[in-house]
């Protein structure tokens, strides 16, 4: 897995890609027969970002240096992190079905006890700093490995992540890659109602970062962006456009994280 | 009273420089304080292990747990006060992680004096010693640093609180052979018939207190804790049972330090009247960090009444 940047997307693994996020989707909806108070909305508006990354780009490996980091800072969308997890094989269906039991492995949110999380979060805000710790200890040890970090538009809110986009920049780290997924909504309503969030771009690039956009359930897109990222002599933020919900129509783009079993019975039928 | 050579924010920034040049991995971060806590003299020697990271307490927390994440040994260090806005970072990154990361605060209970009860900080024990994984250590004086430091970043593995206070450090441990162990007090004078407990600069007083005590025909033994988490059970069980009666005393609140600790074990393991002296408030400013002790009744003095209190 991994190391397939710069390589040009065939259409035979774009339909592998396809399949797989296809697959993950399910199972996030799927979870919801076990579990009713999984995050589904968030965790849908990330597969394709999440597909994308652990397919095509982060390294695998366990030398700290040397292999990259995927921080997935928005933690509550935990269930499609795990979901493409059980896709590697990291871990079993089993395990998956029993998310957020008590005798279960996978947690609410992430937890590095669980094999292949790199930080346990959660609390919102505090993946990128994270991020930049890992980011820097690796260009001072020389290793050639990269930092990528999953946040979302309502965790923008966080003063924290002011403090890390400032710092990113003074420390000149090129091997740093962030998501911001641009779904629209957040805990009690939409972002846009709770705090403007139109500025963020131009704050980022006026920082220092480089911004880019994409569609962030299109893989060409997301492919296209994350090659261009690679490239770039600074810290990279992918504004990604995505929908919270997206494919499980009962809740898609709104501000619902969750639905019935039936619901889910409905769609794993019918879809 | 003693002086000593160095401050108690001196003796550690030369030892931070002295460990530097042993352990390769340690790297210092600090928000904006570099001075002021002596972390830039760890700056002059080794530039590129330095981070200073602007006044940005949260994302340093997180920094310093990405940079153990890489395999370095951070130290991070800050004014007490300041450290806690980013209590939440600490104890969701950095303790829920377990990583290897050393905090080590200045400016500690009243000694920044000057700057008033905004700068002073009389709850960080209670707030660090409730994480788990977190260990709490707190010297008692130069001589207390130059024994526990070294160990620290030699030994241990894992976060740890370790709590420095500013200028004002009277000799306590000076001459005393002991060498610091993780989880183990020290007996700094021997007595029947009260136990005065405390970790810190206000040790001086415990000594002073009882030798006044001396003087009344009373004997009574004075522990410097310095391991607050973990504590020494065994110690204040054996002196609760010898002397039937403690006295705590911190430069710190009351509710959660260290005379909670020391009770949470005497209840357990051998029930005796206990009084605390500390912070019950916020501080204030003042000329002198003994000023505030003394107007608080953190000393000797309210030691002493305590302890008549006991033996009534």
């Amino acid at each position: 897995m991994g190391e397939r940047d710069g390589i040009p997307i065939s259409l035979e693994e774009l339909n592998k890609l396809k399949e797989i996020a296809e697959r993950a989707r399910r199972k996030v909806i799927r979870m919801l027969f076990y579990d009713q108070t999984i995050h589904v909305g968030s965790s849908l508006s990330s597969i394709e970002i999440l597909t994308t990354l652990f397919y095509r780009y982060v390294k695998d490996g366990k030398d700290p240096i040397n292999r990259d980091w995927f921080i997935l800072s928005k933690g509550h969308a935990a269930p499609a992190l795990y979901a493409i997890m059980s896709e590697r094989g990291l871990v079993s269906d089993d395990d998956l079905w029993k998310i957020q039991d008590i005798s279960g492995m996978l947690q609410g949110h992430p937890e590095t006890f669980i094999p292949g999380v790199d930080m346990s979060t959660g609390s919102l805000g505090q993946g990128l700093s994270f991020g930049i710790g890992v980011a820097q200890g690796i260009k001072m040890r020389g290793g050639s490995g990269r930092v990528y970090v999953v946040m979302g538009d309502g965790e923008q809110d966080e003063g924290q992540v002011w403090e890390a986009m400032t710092h990113a920049v003074a420390r000149k780290l090129d091997n740093l890659i962030a998501f911001i997924e641009i779904n629209g909504f957040q805990l009690d309503d939409s972002t846009g109602s709770v705090k403007p969030k139109e500025f963020l771009p131009d704050v980022w690039r006026s920082v220092g970062w480089k911004v880019l956009n994409c569609d962030g359930h299109d893989f060409i897109s997301l492919i296209s962006t994350i090659d261009e990222a690679i490239k770039a002599k600074a810290p990279v933020v992918i504004f990604a456009n995505t929908v919270r919900g997206k494919g499980f129509p009962v809740i898609e783009n709104t501000k619902k994280q969750r639905s019935s079993p039936d619901d889910a019975r409905k769609y794993l039928l019918n879809a | 009273m003693q002086g000593n050579i160095y401050s108690m924010r001196d003796t550690f920034g030369k030892l931070l420089v002295e460990m530097g040049e042993k352990l390769k991995d340690i790297v210092v971060i600090t928000a904006d304080v570099g001075d002021s806590s002596r972390a830039s003299y760890f700056k002059e020697k080794f530039p590129d292990r330095y981070f200073n990271v602007g006044i940005s307490e949260q994302d340093m927390i997180d920094f310093a747990a990405g940079l153990s994440a890489t395999g370095f040994k951070p130290v991070v260090v800050d004014f007490a006060m300041f450290l806690m806005r980013a209590w939440e970072q600490i104890r969701n990154a950095v303790a829920r992680m377990n990583l290897d990361v050393k905090f080590v605060v200045t400016h500690s209970g009243y000694s920044d004096s000057g700057d008033g009860s905004s700068h002073q900080c009389l709850e960080d024990i209670s707030l660090m010693r409730v994480l788990p994984n977190m260990k709490v250590i707190i010297p008692a004086d130069p001589a207390d640093i130059r024994r526990s430091f070294p160990v620290i970043m030699e030994e241990l593995r894992g976060p740890l609180y370790y709590r420095v206070g500013r200028e004002y450090s009277p000799s306590i441990t000076d001459g005393l052979e002991y060498d610091f162990k993780l989880g183990k007090a020290y007996v700094l004078k021997e007595g029947d018939d009260v136990a005065i407990m405390g970790a810190g600069v206000v040790l001086w007083d415990a000594l002073r207190a009882a030798e006044e005590l001396e003087k009344k025909g009373i004997s009574a033994s004075v522990i410097n804790l310095l391991s607050i988490k973990p504590i020494d059970e065994q110690t204040i069980e054996y002196y609760a049972r010898k002397t039937g009666r403690i006295v705590t005393i911190e430069e710190h609140s009351i509710y959660g330090g260290i005379g909670s600790a020391v009770s949470e074990v005497v209840v357990k393991r051998y029930p005796v009247p206990m009084r605390f002296v500390g912070a019950t408030g916020f501080g204030r400013s003042a000329r002198s960090q003994r000023d505030l002790l003394d107007f608080y009744g953190i000393n000797y003095k309210s030691i002493i009444s305590s302890v008549m209190e006991l033996l009534k």
